[in-house]
């Protein structure tokens, strides 16, 4: 697995105004995510196992969930980049 | 002994074939049997690393609006392909609604196709993918990998 995406670059570019450059740190988000995740893992495994029980054909949620965070921490290089003759937007996940 | 090689030496003792064509079947029969008998190797011969390095990392998707408006969005692989195993655990209601959706924004994907062993290949296909489309109205938009 690859490390979770550590820091967000965003720049606003203007003309004739200040340019607006956030370093955002993800990675102070992680425990608060890993809080988060541990509650929400419990909650899906709840809802897994009744809807198992009950003898539905969708149980998956637990994996959903793993596998969305997942999916999260493999937007790491992601680059997003828009511009037009008023604004020049650029954000990176680092 | 082998059969053929039983053959060709009665061959040479029936006096059918001379000694020197005798050999050169024989070592046709080594060089063959000595192929066939090589063992199964790995598919990459020496070091993966240049193979590996060669694959497409990113996704790129560029758009130039004739307005002025340019878009420029770079999406490492290994998102499409954590995105693309996602949508198989999808619940069937939340994928029955997003299927609806696309079909109402003209794009008729059915992503309950989307099998987790199709997704490899999916993602090898698109090394050699591009594509191009240059509106009428002046807008552009490209799709590759690299």
């Amino acid at each position: 697995m690859n490390v979770p995406p550590l820091v967000l670059d965003l720049r606003v570019v203007r003309p004739e105004r200040r340019p607006v450059h956030l370093w955002l740190p993800l990675f102070l988000l992680w425990p608060l995510a890993l809080v988060l995740g541990v509650l929400a893992l419990l909650l899906t495994m709840v809802a897994d196992g009744v809807l198992f029980v009950l003898g539905r054909r969708y149980h998956h949620y637990t994996i959903l969930l793993v596998r969305s965070f997942a999916t999260l921490g493999e937007t790491r290089g992601m680059v997003i980049r828009f511009s037009n003759e008023k604004t020049a937007v650029d954000m990176t996940v680092q | 002994m082998s059969e053929d090689r039983s053959r060709i030496l009665d061959l040479l003792a029936g006096g059918k074939i001379t000694a020197e064509e005798a050999e050169r079947l024989l070592d046709a029969l080594d060089t063959h049997a000595g192929a066939a008998a090589e063992p199964a190797g790995p598919a990459i011969k020496g070091d993966p690393e240049p193979l590996i390095a060669a694959l497409p990392k990113y996704l790129y998707v560029k758009v130039l609006a004739a307005n002025g408006d340019n878009v420029d969005v770079k999406i490492p692989i290994v998102l499409v392909r954590s995105g693309l195993k996602l949508t198989s655990l999808i619940p069937p209601l939340a994928m029955d609604k997003i299927n609806d959706t696309m079909s109402e924004h003209g794009m008729s994907v059915d992503f309950n196709n989307f099998k987790p062993e199709d997704i490899d290949e999916l993602i090898g296909g698109l090394r050699d993918m591009e594509v191009n489309v240059d509106a009428k109205n002046g807008d552009t938009v490209r799709v590759y990998c690299a």
